[in-house]
């Protein structure tokens, strides 16, 4: 039993948050070094074209620069093992086409950012403008206009998944329940943009990036390919980091462009990425198709499913981790917390003249639960069953723990069909049912709705070596030193960016070893400080880093009760570790007098001392580490106004599990602000595209994001069920809140307006969807 | 991104200010809060030579009364409309559509004579000062004019105002504590553009009806059919909502505009206006 | 180039700047007061607000020189404000903040609401707040710690612990 105040499991304030209340983070924009000068890109206003001509004007020339001027700077290539995959070269500077509204042209620089955006004025860019191919279920047929002319097609790559025998099922079963579900293209829009500083260091012979990154080891891999650097010559820091939810895990044109400027002109450049720029260039995220069939009994157990997605890519694979790696994943997570035996997939990732995929808190799991979970009720109408009940009798049960998917998933722990009653209970479902036989307005509906879903966190390397990505997550290292004066220094691997792993690492650190976390610094984002790890993304962080901790001050524990053992001339076996020092029955020396004889007096050491002293170096993965399953229930309560289409959040709860909690006032704000991020793909968020190409949501005052006003007070509920393979059982559960809102807030949607046959199939609801939806309903229920 | 360069001048006097405009015949911009130019420039979509400062200018920022009228100067801010500086006026009606317009921070900078000249079709005072019968004062080269509201507006984001005039103020008719009012907006979340505003005034004393609709994609309309209407009513019933929105259709009708060009905010104009019906009987 | 001169945090500036120059890019990059981010240049999100002659505004559209004899206060003023260091406990205690950077910008409007609606509802609070965008916390937990300032100046009780 974890009984440590301070330790695992306590709502401990965090560490970073007194920085930032007082305005002192340090972000990339915030540094401001010597001689720098700010950079300012060209884009392309067309979504495909042959670059006839660039004309930089004769002042401007040792400002601007365009393709011509990056000699030996290779391309940014993403690439995939996966059998079929089509890989593109991105190059950092356009060359002969561009393929989507933003892609960068010319690059200029100037003592200001208004300035080199002037100098930029002066450029001339001839254009032959090309059809554009802008839906990704048109640039799948074979005679889409191509993408890459190299290409015979624009399938960046399919895969078929095969379990069981689908077309038996078809046969026997009793319904057969076919939908097409959209989601549609986001822009992921942290409040900090991204950003990249680079400067060469003379002393340490190295160009030293700051970046907003997630995974500055990984940015600096393939940076220093790119740039032909050895990667002793690179150093990558990335600081605080205004919010990452997946925009800043991948290498972007920018940052290259901006280090082969530093290292070009010698000075310190910066790129800071602007909002126009970001809903322009970056809208790049969450845009998928779907048609999926289940095959049900008669109560709606399902026995089977046939599914296709379709996933838009965008014109380009990103570096490291492809344009294919959403819909790579799609199938192996179709079944979600379901017990289904037989599965058929197709999964295609298509390339559009469309800002390169990125992916967003969730990844494919918004996507695949919004057409799971929206099935599921469509299953349950049919049948005339409760959509929570339909989904409860579907569901793979706590006794079948540890379970196997059909698509050889295992998912460790868990008791997925409480959480469909506890979230019933929580958000009053009997009460709701009540209201809406009582309810007398004819333009103001109430509905209920319910979305479940198993999140995979913290995969090792036996699950992303099938992904075909170039890298893969091996052990997961910390450093741990105890410092001269006897406190903690650790030294990690991830970054942390808003999840509070400051604070939640010293957390751990606190209950293996007992002392307080205020003196334990948690040091992070800096290739020259910290180990070198994959960085912070799949929900991976303190799962990973955080066994790191454990079994790192594990050993130094070990190591401190050597020496304390001696110091208090008793036998190891016979002393602990416990409040920041080591105890035998009748004595105890503090941790400051074990770090004192060890940096000042190693006359006072044991003879037979381990010789590496008080820095441990740790590895760690979790064994099996094929993932650590969160999962969570939502619902959704709504108001459907069906004057306007404005639906209104009543209510709204969550019951989550995600393991032992580290710190539970954390995980709660992990929950509610993925949640939110939800809602905004729910009902909000859309970056809509014309006909050419153009994107028609360049401002925030067209692309909505939720506020204040858009939140309901959110229910929590906490189921914990261990992992039996993590340290303390903890899972990850950073993205899961995101998962679930479109689903439940459609599901609740189309409960409202269940008497008038409107089923909505895409996300975001807005006001207009709505109100056609209800017309098409209407003339469809009109006599002819 | 960041704006083109320009000057900057802040004249003393409104006279000067007017020189200043004269000068540099259209390629000078009045600048008050800036809360709805600093977008614009910031994004190059205007790039004037030089901005002329009129926000400090003592004459602008007067709220006085003038016989039964009130004269609001043009730089005084949204915020301290919200907060009651011309409560007199419209006992809680200005204060209340002040209070609506984007967000507190914008509102302590932006004016409503800045509001006004930038003539956004989204924006919450022109349709209500409209249906107020307000009347803008004008300031030039060519000296004063008054301009009905009404006719301030030429088309989006465009006014009649002369490039060497600035809008000085708005003089608002007294509206009796008789009256009813109401005031419709639909946007998807508070402050930021609405899709439809819809105004309505009722001023039984000085028998006078006003509905007025806003919609982003054209400037304010009167819809008079819908008045005439809106004035026999004692309440709003299921029939008497029919009929108002029967009206606003036959209105938009009469301005040429058809469902067909966007159904959803042609809807969209009816439910705005008997929603604000229904809000001004229920005052 | 223009001449800009300002009461900033409390001390006497003067500096001549390119017009264009916003407020919050003459804070940050000209006076080195990083505090005040920003985001969308637009005015909307929030990020970039600070107190202009004591009122929370927006000073990415805001520009330096039409601030002539204001009173220009940015994050890095309000280590000692009494009210300020209520907000930051209590932002504290009710994790109203995960990756900081809407935290300056949605400081100033906490002050604005807490010393100018003594009395706000909860929903008055998310309507006052709907002009400060934030991706991170689902402003839950902001709500929650104006909700806990209020409260305690209503009361008449001291701070929350560190």
């Amino acid at each position: 039993m974890l009984v440590n105040t301070s330790g695992v499991g306590s709502s401990i304030h965090r560490m970073e948050d007194d920085r930032f209340l007082r305005g002192r983070g340090q972000y990339v924009s915030d540094i401001a070094s010597r001689g720098m000068w700010n950079a300012a890109f060209l884009r392309s206003p067309i979504a495909h074209a042959r670059i006839k001509s660039i004309e930089v004007p004769t002042e401007g020339r040792k400002q601007i620069f365009t393709a011509a001027n990056l000699q030996g700077l290779k391309p940014i290539r993403g690439i995939s093992s996966l059998p079929g995959f089509q890989a593109s070269d991105l190059p950092v500077l356009a060359t002969r086409k561009v393929r989507y509204v933003g892609e960068c042209v010319a690059v200029a620089i100037a003592p200001t950012r208004a300035e080199a955006e002037d100098l930029l004025d002066g450029v001339v860019v001839e254009y032959e403008e090309l059809e554009a191919v802008v839906e990704a279920l048109e640039a799948r047929e074979p005679r889409a206009p191509l993408v890459h002319d190299e290409w015979s097609n624009n399938i960046v790559h399919h895969m078929t998944s095969n379990f069981g025998d689908i077309e038996a099922v078809a046969k026997t079963a009793q319904h057969k329940v076919t939908r097409e579900f959209r989601t549609s293209r986001q822009a992921i829009m942290p409040m900090e943009g991204r950003a990249a500083h680079a400067c060469y260091d003379s002393r340490q012979d190295e160009l030293v990036v700051h970046i907003s990154s997630q995974m500055p080891h990984l940015i600096g891999i393939g940076l220093a390919q790119i740039l032909g650097l050895d990667q002793r010559h690179l150093r990558v820091v990335s600081p605080d980091v205004g919010g990452g939810f997946g925009l800043k895990i991948f290498l972007e044109p920018e940052t290259v462009v901006v280090a082969w400027l530093a290292m070009r002109v010698g000075r310190p450049i910066r790129w800071i990425e602007d909002n126009h720029e970001h809903l322009t260039a970056d809208a790049n995220c969450r845009e998928h198709r779907y048609r999926v069939t289940a095959y049900t009994d008669d109560r709606g157990k399902i026995l089977g499913l046939d599914a296709e997605i379709v996933v838009d890519g965008g014109a380009y694979s990103m570096w490291p981790w492809t344009s294919s790696c959403e819909a790579a994943q799609a199938a192996g997570i179709l079944t979600g917390p379901y017990d289904i035996k037989h599965l058929r997939a197709e999964a295609l990732t298509v390339a559009t003249n469309k800002p390169p995929l990125c992916v967003y808190r969730g990844v494919a799991r918004p996507g695949v639960c919004f057409a799971t979970e929206l099935l599921i009720d469509a299953i349950a109408r049919t049948v005339e069953r409760e959509p929570y009940a339909v989904r409860i009798d579907n569901m793979v049960v706590a006794a079948q723990m540890p379970y196997t998917t059909i698509t050889n998933k295992i998912y460790d722990s868990g008791d997925y069909p409480r959480s469909v009653r506890d979230a019933a209970e929580l958000i009053g479902l009997k009460e709701i049912r009540e209201r809406q036989k009582l309810q007398r307005s004819k333009n103001r509906l109430i509905g209920v709705g319910f979305a479940s879903f198993t999140e995979q966190t913290a995969h090792g390397t036996s699950v992303a070596m099938k992904m075909g990505v170039e890298l893969v997550p091996g052990f997961e290292p910390a450093r741990v030193r105890m410092t001269p004066d006897g406190q903690l220094v650790i030294e990690v691997a991830i970054h942390s960016h808003g999840q509070g792993l400051q604070t939640t690492l010293a957390q751990i650190a606190s209950e293996v070893l007992g002392i307080d976390p205020r003196l334990v610094t948690v040091r992070y984002g800096d290739t020259a400080v910290s180990p070198f790890g994959t960085g912070t993304y799949a929900s991976r962080s303190i799962v990973m880093a955080g066994g790191a901790v454990s079994r790192a001050c594990k050993n130094l524990g070990e190591r401190i009760k050597e020496i304390g053992a001696h110091l208090l001339q008793s036998d190891i076996s016979s002393v602990k570790i416990e409040n920041g020092g080591v105890s035998s029955d009748v004595a105890r020396v503090e941790f400051a007098a074990i770090a004192r004889a060890w940096y000042l007096h190693p006359e006072e050491l044991p003879r037979d001392v381990n010789e590496s002293g008080l820095t441990v170096v740790q590895g760690y993965r979790p064994e099996p580490d094929g993932g650590a399953f969160s999962y969570a229930t939502h619902a959704a309560v709504v108001a459907v106004d069906t004057d306007t289409g404005q639906v209104e959040l009543l209510d709204y709860a969550v019951v989550e599990d995600c393991g032992q909690m580290v710190n539970p006032m954390i995980v709660n704000g992990q929950v509610i602000g993925g949640t939110v991020q939800g809602i905004g793909t729910a009902l909000y968020e859309e970056i809509a595209y014309d006909e050419r190409g153009q994107s028609l949501s360049g401002s925030l005052a067209q692309y909505i994001i939720p506020g204040a006003t858009e939140v309901p007070d959110i229910k929590l509920g906490h189921i914990v069920t261990p992992s039996p393979w993590t340290e303390f059982g903890i899972k990850g559960m950073g993205e899961g809140g995101a998962i679930a809102p479109p689903a439940a807030i459609a599901n609740a949607v189309n409960d409202a307006l269940r008497e008038l046959g409107v089923e909505i199939c895409e996300t975001p609801i807005s006001p207009r969807r709505l109100m056609a939806a209800i017309a098409r309903a209407s003339s469809r229920r009109a006599p002819a | 991104m960041k704006p083109r360069e320009f000057d900057y001048q802040r004249p003393a006097t409104i006279e000067h200010a007017i020189e200043l405009l004269a000068e540099h015949g259209g390629e000078a911009r009045v600048i008050a809060g800036g809360q709805s130019l600093g977008p614009m420039l910031n994004l190059r979509l205007a790039s004037p030579e030089i901005l002329v400062d009129i926000s400090k200018l003592s004459e602008l920022t007067q709220v006085q009364v003038r016989g039964d009228r009130f004269f609001v100067g043009a730089a005084v801010r949204h915020a301290d409309i919200e907060d009651g500086v011309v409560r007199e006026a419209t006992p809680g009606f200005l204060d209340r559509v002040a209070g609506g317009i984007a967000y507190r921070a914008v509102r302590n900078r932006g004016t409503i004579g800045g509001s006004l000249a930038h003539a956004d079709p989204a924006g919450d005072w022109l349709p209500v000062l409209i249906a107020l019968d307000a009347v803008g004062v004008a300031r030039g080269s060519k000296g004063v004019r008054e301009i009905p509201i009404a006719g301030l507006v030429e088309g989006v984001m465009t006014t009649c105002l002369a490039f060497d005039e600035i809008l000085t103020g708005v003089l608002i008719p007294r509206l009796p504590s008789t009256a009813r009012w109401g005031h419709c907006k639909f946007c998807r979340k508070p402050g930021e553009f609405a899709d439809a505003i819809a105004t309505v005034v009722m001023d039984r004393e000085r028998n006078r009806c006003r509905v007025v609709l806003a919609q982003p994609v054209r400037p304010p309309l009167r819809l008079d059919q819908t008045a005439q209407i809106v004035a026999t009513l004692g309440g709003l019933t299921d029939g008497s909502q029919a009929a108002v929105r029967d009206a606003v259709a036959s209105d938009l009708g009469t301005w040429g505009i058809s469902a067909d060009a966007d159904p959803y905010l042609f809807r969209l104009a009816a439910v705005a206006v008997a929603r604000a019906v229904q809000q001004a009987f229920d005052r | 180039m223009t001449n800009v001169k300002m009461l900033l945090n409390g001390r006497q500036v003067s500096a001549t700047v390119s017009a264009r120059t916003s407020l919050a890019d003459f804070v940050r990059d000209h006076e080195g007061l990083t505090g005040t981010h920003v985001t969308c240049e637009q005015g909307i999100c929030g990020a970039c607000t600070l107190m202009i002659d004591g009122r929370p505004s927006r000073s990415c559209i805001t520009f330096a020189v039409t601030c002539w004899e204001s009173d220009v206060r940015t994050i890095e003023a309000f280590e000692e404000d009494e009210i300020m260091e209520l907000l930051r406990r209590c932002f504290r205690e009710a994790h109203a903040l995960q990756c900081g950077y809407c935290t300056p910008g949605m400081l100033m409007t906490a002050r604005d609401i807490v010393t100018r609606l003594p009395n706000a509802s909860r929903e008055r609070i998310r309507l006052e707040l709907s002009g400060n965008l934030c991706r991170c916390t689902g402003y839950l937990g902001i709500i929650n710690a104006i909700e806990m300032a209020l409260a305690r100046r209503r009361g008449g009780l001291g701070m929350p612990q560190t």
